[in-house]
Order: C-alpha cells, then structure tokens, then sequence
C-alpha cells in the first residue's frame, strides 16, 4: 500500500463511517492512523485478532514454529467466536476413518464438490490449498484432545462421505481443547478486548493495533484503548458478519431482522471493514448463505441443525401444501433454502416444510433425544397422525413415500437426482420423528481477498499488505457463491495454520 | 492520607449511598454487601464490575456442583457448559440490578427454573 493515499482515503472513508455510525449498534468507531509518533503501550511477538478456529490454529502453529510471545485478543467475554456453537462438522480428503469405511476420496474429488457449488467463481487455488492440508489440521485437533463420532457423514453438495463430526455435535468440542492446548503452550489469551484500528507504518506496512479492554459487547462502556506493537504482525480471525443486520441488509436487503440468523452476537464485520478501509479487496460480500437445516422452532444453530444435516440423506423433505417432495435433500444449502422459502400456502405466508425419517434410523444420532425432549421435534407412530398434525393431505403424502421407497430400492432418485447411497436400506416407515425447517442466515461467502499465504492483498498496489494477514471467515472469495457443508473448519484451521507459518518465515 | 484524597474519598462514599439508593439489589447480597457498591464495582462505579467481582463470595466450581444436570444433559450446566466450560463470565446471564436471560436462549429452549428473568 503507498503511503499517500492512506490519509486521502482515510479521511473520506471516516465521513462515510461518521454516517453509517448513525445507523450501526456500534458505539465506538474505529478508525485506522498512521502509526507515526504513536506512543505504543505495549509490544507482543504475534498478534491474533479473534479466538474461533483460524485464530485458535493460528496460535497454535505459531508457537509450533517458534514463535515465544503469542497473544490472542477477542472482544466478547467469552472466548470460541462463532466455532464455539457451530456444528463440529469437519471435512477431509483421505482420512484414516475414510480408509476404514472404504471410502474412495481425494483432494481433486473434494475440490471439484466445492467448485460445483461455488457456480463458477469460487477460488480453485485457495479450495486446493485447503483440501491439501485439511488432515493435517484434522491431526491438530486429535492431537489437542478432540473426539469425533466412529462415522462419516455425507453432507449436501459432498459426493462422498468425508465428514467428521465432534461427539458433542459442536464446534466446541474443536475450541475448547484447542483453547487449553494454546494455554498450555503459554499462549495469552485476552476476552473484553475490542480491536479498534491499524497503527500502519511509512511504507503502509501494519505495525500493530489500538486495542480496547473492558469491552463489553452491545453496552456503552469506556474501556481504555492501548497502543499495541506487533513485532512480526498482526492475524485477523475475526469471522464473519451475518448478526450484522445493517450490513448485511446492504448487501441483500432480503435479509431484515426477522430473518433467523445462525451465528454468534459478535459476528459483525468490525475486523473486516477495517480491513477494507486499510485497503483490502472485498470479495463476493452479496453472497450470504442460510442454512437449509434450521428449524423455526427454536433460535440459532439450536438442535435441529445437526438432527437435520445426519438425517438428510435418508429422509424425505415435504411441502406441507402438496404432500409430496420439493427437492433433493443432499444438494448444496443454496438449492435447498431457495426451496424451502417456496414452500407457501395458498395465501404466500411462510409455511416451513417438515422433514420425515424414520425413527430407527435418526436415532442414531444424539441429537434426536434433544429435539424430540425439548418440543423442537416430534415422534408419530402412524403417517396419518403425522399428516393430521401437520395439516399435510394424507393420500399424495402415502404416494409420496411409497415412490421414494421405491427410490431407496433401485439406489435412483428419478425426481430430484439424489445420490442414494446414503440412504440404502434405509426405508421411510413407521415410527417416524419430523423436524420443521426454514432457512436461517449462516455464513458469509464474503470478505478480504488473501492469497494462498493468508496475505491480504491491497486494492491500489496489488501486493500484500506487509504485516497483516487473514484467515477464516473474514477472508472471501475461497467458496464462491455457496460453501458446502463442513468446509469452514477445515478452511478456518489451514489458513489460521497457513497465516502463523507464513508469518513465522517472514 | 492527603486532605484532598479524605475528601475525595468522602465525596465518593456519599454518591455511593445516594445511588445505593436508586437501585435494587438481591435480597441475599444485602446483608454481605450493604451499600457499599465498591464491593462489586471494582471497576468505578461507572463501570460494569470486573468478572472477577463475583468470584470474591462465588467459585465457580461450588456452583457447577449445584446447578449440575443429568449425564444426558450435563452439558446445559450453565456453570459448566458445552461452548465455554466454566469461562462464562457471571454478567452473561445475571444482573445484579435488573433481570436478564440467560445466554442459552438465544438458542435453545431448555429452561432454569431457578433464574430470575
């Protein structure tokens, strides 16, 4: 980045801020400066700016490869960011639990998934990159304590079973032990702590951060900002911006405060309009992902979500005007929320469809005593009770499941194309459990342009930005128009990996 | 102590009392606690308390024994639970001057019977 652009384009870009503060939650703006006679409070080796899964592995694999004096800041008072409630979901090529099921996968396989889903603008090199090394961040998190379920999951849009999932069905069974493993390597760990700008060197290099403490999230209260030096640089993990109402709403004005959202409250943007004011490219931000697995009964993620994402493959998904299928179960999450926000009644008002398995088999999966415990799904011992309750016409439904079956026999789903061969066996019969199911906004295709290196790239000169890097969520482009199922851990964790070596060798 | 500092510090203790006043506090921290603000406002008392504020009286650990729930739920154990063990600062959840909900809502519908919301 050259240096005289920066306060041009700084002092524009604070009006436009001083405007949109108005209409944004929050309190404080932060404003990048030039870090020119700046009194600096503090100096730390390597600075990471977020603690889900790419800052945790950032932390991680710096201390690996040398690094003494690692310091991860988070702004909410609790440390995980959005990974701490996610589904635990992990996808990798050519896993050891892959062999023992016989599954034949590779890195080209699983890249080829993720471009068909991406529409033709998702970024090959970055996908590669990931799938590359995805065992090995799957090894970082084996050998930092975490426990897997003993199978494989095949995930829409997936084209094979290659997914792992923890056995708390939770992100957090990946943070927590990736939290204490950083404490055990002497990692500081710092919650409160509010990024509020780049300190930018002469040559528009990032030599450090002011950071807030005593932040306390969505309350107005004055913490002390500090000055803080980053000796070898500075790692933004700061996720994405989907509880960001306003800008998400700028992007896709569909997306009011009625619609659900998935995320964590702290997943705001901040770290990436900062970013983009520092000068890094925005990539895809208009392409917003909602979840075809939620629920409308319940917030969030909540439990619905991993019960729906396990039982796809062998359930049928109903709209409850027709009685019959609306679409294939296992496509990518575009496909299916698109779907589902079809599913209308006679008037056009929202009338989620419901997802039928049958009990034998969604049992399997721990999730299905929650959802079914805490009224969020329920248990019926016949298909006419199930349609009573429901509301759904009796005869087209019978068909409807009676021709699936058929589906289930001959492995050929002639009406939507679904690959059955998950749901081999796997009858839909009595009893069943049924879940309701309407999309809720979940993650942020968009974000910072960054390079296979995790560096981010300047919009004036074309190079990157020395000092900082990206990982993670915040970063865009890598997933094009719409991220398969469990292909954000592996990413957040390579590139959080891929930023603390590329620091590291700077 | 500095005469300046005596009547600093007096003036303080009265805006402690006046807003002592105009707040309400549980029934159980009256009698520890009194008035005397400062025992939770480490921070000024402009300023939310410290997490630490709580765990003067509270370990966390005495209080994930007595909200702990069954195996099959023992993660919904707010004091010790699934995303954040025993990390989640007390001020998450509880208000000492008002009420609040607790941070599991904003997922799940599982209840506490016994939290003041």
């Amino acid at each position: 980045m050259s240096n005289k652009d920066l306060l041009g384009r700084r002092n524009f870009i604070k009006g436009f801020g001083a405007a949109a503060g108005v209409a944004m939650a929050a309190p404080a703006l932060a404003v990048s400066e030039k870090a020119d006679g700046v009194k600096w409070d503090k100096e730390v080796e390597v600075l990471i700016i977020g603690s889900g899964f790419a800052g945790l592995a950032a932390a991680i694999e710096a201390t690996r490869k040398g690094a003494k004096d690692v310091h991860i800041f988070e702004k909410m008072s609790y440390f995980g960011g959005n990974s701490a409630i996610n589904g635990g979901l992990f996808a990798a090529p050519g896993t050891p639990m892959q062999k023992q099921e016989g599954v034949k996968d590779s890195v080209e396989i699983m890249v080829a998934d993720q471009l068909a889903s991406g529409r033709g603008i998702a970024d090959e090199a970055l996908l590669r990159h990931v799938a590359e090394h995805a065992v090995e961040a799957l090894q970082m998190t084996l050998d930092a304590g975490s426990e897997y379920h003993p199978y494989l999951q095949q995930l829409g849009g997936h084209s094979v079973a290659r997914t792992y999932q923890t056995t708390v069905s939770c992100g957090a069974g990946i943070t927590q032990p990736l939290l204490h493993e950083c404490r055990k390597l002497g990692v500081h760990t710092h919650n409160r702590s509010k990024f509020e700008g780049f300190l930018v060197g002469d040559k528009g290099e990032v030599l450090g951060v002011k950071m807030r403490d005593n932040y306390h999230f969505g309350e107005d209260q004055p913490g002390k900002v500090s000055n803080i030096r980053a000796k070898r640089g500075v790692i933004m993990a700061t996720g994405g911006f989907a509880q960001n109402v306003d800008l998400r709403m700028a992007q896709d004005p569909t997306l009011t405060a009625e619609v659900g959202c998935t995320n964590a409250p702290g997943a705001t943007g901040e770290g990436m309009y900062e970013m983009f004011r520092l000068g890094a490219v925005p990539v895809h931000l208009a392409h917003i992902q909602s979840g075809p697995w939620a629920s409308p009964d319940e917030g969030g993620f909540g439990y619905v979500s991993n019960y729906s994402i396990y039982n796809f493959p062998h359930s049928v998904a109903i709209d409850r005007l027709t009685g019959k299928r609306f679409m294939n179960e296992i496509a990518d999450r575009k496909t299916r929320a698109d779907a589902e926000l079809n599913c209308r009644d006679a008037k056009g008002n929202a009338l989620p469809p419901i997802l039928i398995t049958s009990y034998e088999d969604s049992k399997k999966h721990p999730n299905t005593k929650k959802v079914l415990k805490y009224n969020v799904g329920w248990k019926f011992d016949s298909i006419e009770e199930l349609a009573k309750h429901f509301d759904v016409p009796l005869a087209p439904l019978k068909q409807q499941i009676a021709e699936y079956n058929d589906y289930v026999k001959t492995q050929n789903d002639p009406q939507f194309g679904k690959n059955m061969t998950e749901a081999k066996g796997k009858y839909i019969k009595a009893p069943f459990t049924v879940v309701r199911l309407w999309p809720k906004v979940h993650y942020c295709q968009g974000g910072v342009q960054i390079n296979t290196k995790a560096e981010v790239k300047d919009s004036f000169t074309g190079q990157a930005i020395p000092g900082l890097y990206a990982a993670g969520e915040v970063c865009g482009g890598i997933h094009g128009v719409s991220r398969l199922g469990s292909c954000s851990i592996p990413e957040c964790m390579v590139m959080g990996m891929t930023a603390a070596r590329s620091m590291m060798k700077a | 102590m500095s005469k300046l500092t005596t009547v600093l510090a007096l003036t303080f203790g009265c805006l402690l009392t006046l807003s002592a006043q105009a707040v309400e506090i549980r029934d159980h921290h009256k009698e520890v606690i009194g008035k005397d603000c400062k025992t939770c406002h480490d921070n000024g008392i402009k300023q939310f308390p410290s997490d630490q504020a709580c765990l003067q009286c509270h370990d966390v650990d005495d209080l994930a024994e007595q909200t702990a729930r069954s195996e099959e739920d023992k993660w919904q154990n707010p004091h010790n639970n699934l995303h954040y063990g025993k990390e989640l600062p007390c001020q998450e959840c509880h208000s000492e001057h008002g009420t609040k909900k607790p941070l599991c809502s904003n997922c799940h519908t599982f209840k506490y019977d016994k939290h003041k919301e």
